[in-house]
């Protein structure tokens, strides 16, 4: 989290002062431009005399005309080193002293520590306020008092100071901060109050202060004499330091943990809403399996780096395994041959099987995570490469071994489509043949269906004809297609309400289909693409459409 | 309008009429927020309501008395217990006046900040400010504090050269006599010989002597207050008139609740004679609190019946009697001149009368529509009034 966490106090003596501060150090993000790509020696030593000399600039500007520190508002000596954590996951610091380093983050926190302490009213006193400003950043403040037998009123005056220039991040950790703050201020309160317990067994001080305003023997009073208590005295606490540090530093971290910001550029596409969806599940899944037994934990490292491979990163892994690979639609398609790769793209468009045969896994897995880019995420069920046939249900996309034999019903049914990749090539790959796919393979599309593939749908119309455009890059004609895929992604839903939804009849749907322009040529294609992308929608796109809708109608009716 | 009131009165007070008037008591329409015209109009432009009542501020060295000063006049804390109040972390603005005829705000600072720090708005705190009561804790080495006084005047000056400026030279009850005139002449003249460095000879300090332990510290709050009470000449001279027709020796015009004179007539006042009337206002209050409540416990210790006569036993005569919501007329007479009765009462009732008056015609002079001119052709009709007295 990006702030700093203080503790502050009112000092009799002094006023409002800082005593202890807790800041979040980053390291120092990569930097392109600069010449140097890792920090020498040197640098640090420089780095390090840099806040030798923050130190020193503050020390002199920040003294008032009563500069001077008294027990009360010091936590640690000037020569005392300071706190340091290292979070090792993230690489930041946590540093603990007395005053921020930098001089502006000084001027930060003194002003917080005067308005917390000195100007803002809470109701009731003790509790937290919000304040703030973009210049002097925003300020989660909760103040408390400290029992204390020699204090003016028996009790001294402290506040924890949160501040940061992030005003709708803080107030959305409000909740987390004060009940952690609470923690915090409680203990100090309640071992404080047992020392004062115990110095008023000792000697009741009340008693006392009215026997001395009547005698002359303590007149005239000194001024500088009371000199105020530390903390470490209030609470009899020896670490108390130190585990104020351990403290802040936590709330700091788990703070920033708490909540992560993401910069999202436009709105998430439905892809990426399946993505977040399975996901979650399968955290989920994995707490779930991990709570059963603990035994499973390689397994399930593995089922989740599967998961991952298909359908997050598996072109990177693909890219470092040796051997032939299709690189993109366009590869493929010169491969192929036009004809037989609009075959393809229409069964895989459709929703049927598509299964690949052939030796090489490699290359078998990099034609589906090129044909996969045709489909949205949500209707991707794929088998890399398995020694027996799936069935159309748990798969789309199924990769064999040459000598997988291809079950009757599924070899004459129209839903499936087989490539058959027999290997012309017994010697060693070579490297220059690495590029040249077809030299070595031959492939031969096979399939039932005796549908026309030529018509529709609209979307691989669109496609081919960006396909064979040469002037268009491969980086162009991915987002071609991630703009045609979105543009009927919007259709599905409109069709999702229309149909599954508000359930209305034949002849509306066919109006509805004419206004989102998916009738004419190739209308029976698109119609069926619509539906069978419908099954990758979002669960909870769905599920709010339904109670979106069913909310609606209820209130309608009311 | 005062004149006609006052100076009636008057005539028939001479002429020993003992007959009641009928309208006895009718002029009780008294506008709740009688105030002070002129002290408003000149703070227009602050933003709130609440912070545009005129200011008193208490400022002043750390652990020096203020809010003891303040817990004492306006909240009756007893003395011993200001020994346990905390210290003062930020500003406390104590607006006093749904229960007190003081219609200000006193506004306690903590010693320990310093509001000249640029991050501060001092001149949004010095521009509604009327008096600034600077404390100094006598008992201690002052050194400090005059070097504060100085710095803290000089500023408040620059921005609003309007302002009083009172010192109260505090915590003299472990002084002896000596000690502590001997303290205010010093004080005095450090304090003026730094003003004259300065060249700020126009810049006037007032100087008291207080205690929260004896009441130095209810006069010297009475002295500052009246300072800001415009229509103050007014009042003096209806006092005056009063008690030279009717034989009474003192009169104050006391704010009940803080046991403030808020006027007196012209007549030195005297500490015991003044001390014997916040005595006298404690006890009424205070058995008017124990037995003058109905049996709910609603109703109010001071309201338009309140009155007490103590007759004590040197042939002096204690009188209060209500004048306003806040306001009391606290008398000292002898036993000879309360003989006629009548004729005091006769009397008050036309005081009565005339201060309601006064204080309307402030209301009336701050409305918009309203004449403004009534108030100070008034306040010179009095004027005229007291000269005219003396040749009665």
């Amino acid at each position: 989290m990006n702030a700093l966490v203080a503790l502050c106090h009112f000092c009799e003596l002094h006023g409002p002062r800082t005593l202890f501060c807790t800041e979040a150090l980053h390291p120092p993000s990569p930097d392109p431009s600069s010449q140097t790509g890792t920090p020498v020696p040197g640098d640090r030593d420089r780095d390090g005399d840099r806040e030798g000399e923050g130190l020193t600039m503050r020390a002199n500007s920040s003294t008032t005309p009563r500069g001077e520190m008294c027990e009360g508002c010091r936590s640690l000596p000037a020569s005392h080193p300071g706190f340091v954590s290292f979070d090792d996951e993230t690489g930041i610091r946590f540093l603990s002293h007395q005053h921020p380093r930098q001089p502006q983050l000084f001027s930060m926190v003194r002003q917080a520590c005067v308005r917390s302490l000195s100007c803002e009213v809470c109701p009731g006193r003790e509790g937290p306020i919000f304040f703030g400003d973009e210049q002097q950043g925003f300020v989660f403040s909760h103040t408390f008092f400290i029992k204390d037998s020699l204090a003016r009123g028996f009790q001294r005056w402290y506040s924890i100071v949160i501040v940061a220039m992030d005003r709708i991040y803080l107030i959305n950790s409000w909740p987390f901060l004060l009940r952690h703050l609470k923690l915090t201020i409680h203990s100090l309160q309640s071992t404080a109050l047992k020392v004062f317990d115990s110095e008023q067994g000792v000697c009741p001080h009340r008693a006392m202060r009215i026997n001395n305003a009547f005698s002359p023997a303590v007149f005239p009073h000194q001024r500088s004499g009371n000199a105020a208590r530390s903390l470490t005295s209030l609470t009899q606490h020896p670490n108390l330091w130190a585990s104020l540090h351990s403290s802040f530093s936590w709330l700091l971290k788990a703070c920033g943990s708490r909540l992560t910001e993401k910069l999202l550029e436009g709105a998430p596409t439905e892809d990426t809403l399946v993505l977040i969806e399975r996901r979650t599940e399968q955290e989920e899944m994995s707490c779930w399996e991990g709570a059963e037994g603990g035994g499973s934990e390689s397994q399930l490292y593995h089922s989740a780096s599967q998961l991952g491979l298909d359908f997050l990163c598996d072109d990177s892994k693909l890219e470092q395994l040796p051997g032939p690979k299709f690189r993109s639609l366009r590869h493929l398609r010169q491969v192929l041959g036009a004809a037989d790769f609009r075959q393809l793209a229409w069964h895989v468009l459709m929703g049927n099987q598509v299964i690949w045969r052939g030796a090489d896994p490699v290359l078998i897995q990099s034609a589906f995570t090129v044909l996969k880019t045709l489909l949205p995420v949500g209707c991707v069920r794929s088998v890399a490469y398995s020694d027996r046939y799936e069935e159309a249900y748990k798969c789309n996309f199924l990769g064999l071994s040459p000598d997988v034999p291809i079950p009757a019903h599924v070899s004459s049914s129209e839903f499936s489509v087989l490539v058959d990749v027999t290997s012309e090539r017994s010697h060693a790959t070579s490297a220059a043949g690495e590029d040249d796919i077809s030299a070595f393979n031959h492939f031969s599309i096979s399939s039932a269906s005796t549908q026309p593939t030529d018509r529709g749908p609209t979307l691989l119309n669109k496609l081919e004809a960006a396909l064979s455009n040469e002037n268009l890059s491969v980086d162009v004609v991915s987002h071609c297609l991630l703009c045609l895929k979105e543009e009927w992604m919007n259709k599905v839903k409109v069709l999702f309400k229309f149909s599954k939804v508000d359930g209305r009849g034949r002849e509306d749907t066919q109006r509805v289909l004419a206004v989102l322009g998916a009738t004419g040529p190739g209308e029976e294609e698109n119609v069926r693409l619509l539906k069978y992308w419908m099954t990758g929608l979002s669960k909870l796109y769905k599920s709010h459409l339904m109670t979106a809708v069913r909310g609606g109608e209820r209130s309608l009716s009311q | 309008r005062c004149l006609q009131a006052a100076s009636v009165g008057k005539r028939e007070a001479e002429e020993e009429s003992t007959a009641l008037p009928d309208s006895y008591g009718v002029a009780d329409s008294f506008p709740k927020d009688f105030g002070y015209g002129e002290e408003e109009a000149e703070i227009e432009d602050s933003p709130t309501s609440s912070d545009s009542k005129p200011r008193i501020l208490l400022m002043g060295l750390r652990r020096s008395g203020k809010s003891s000063i303040q817990k004492v006049v306006f909240h009756k804390m007893s003395p011993n217990e200001t020994l346990f109040l905390e210290s003062t972390n930020k500003i406390y603005k104590d607006d006093i006046s749904s229960s007190s005829f003081v219609n200000f705000q006193i506004w306690d600072f903590p010693g320990q900040v310093d509001f000249f720090d640029p991050t501060f708005d001092y001149e949004m705190i010095f521009r509604g400010t009327g008096a600034l009561i600077f404390v100094i804790d006598a008992q201690d080495d002052y050194v400090e504090a005059l070097g504060r006084l100085h710095l803290t005047v000089s500023r408040a000056y620059r921005v609003n050269p309007e302002i009083n400026f009172e010192v109260f030279i505090h915590k003299v009850d472990g002084l002896s006599d000596d000690h502590k005139i001997e303290t205010q002449r010093d004080i005095h003249q450090r304090a003026n010989d730094d003003l004259a460095d300065a060249s700020l000879e126009k810049l006037h300090l007032s100087f008291y002597l207080t205690s929260i332990y004896d009441h130095s510290i209810f006069e010297a709050f009475s002295k500052v207050v009246q300072k800001l009470i415009p229509q103050l000449p007014t009042l003096e001279n209806l006092l005056n008139i009063f008690i030279s027709n009717s034989g009474i020796e003192k009169a104050f015009l006391f704010d009940v609740t803080s046991k403030i004179y808020i006027a007196t007539d012209s007549s030195p006042v005297d500490m015991q004679s003044y001390e014997l009337c916040c005595d006298m206002i404690d006890v009424v209050i205070d058995v008017s609190c124990i037995y003058g409540l109905r049996e709910d416990g609603s109703g109010s210790a001071y309201d338009k019946e309140s009155m007490a006569i103590i007759k004590l036993n040197n042939t002096t005569v204690l009188y209060l009697k209500e004048v306003t919501k806040f306001l009391a007329l606290v008398c000292i007479l002898r036993e000879e001149s309360f003989e006629r009765k009548g004729l005091i009462d006769y009397n008050f009732h036309c005081f009565r009368k005339a201060i309601h008056e006064v204080f309307e015609v402030g209301v009336s002079a701050q409305r918009p529509g309203g004449p403004k001119a009534l108030g100070s052709p008034c306040n010179k009709a009095v004027a005229l009034n007291g000269t005219a007295r003396s040749a009665l």
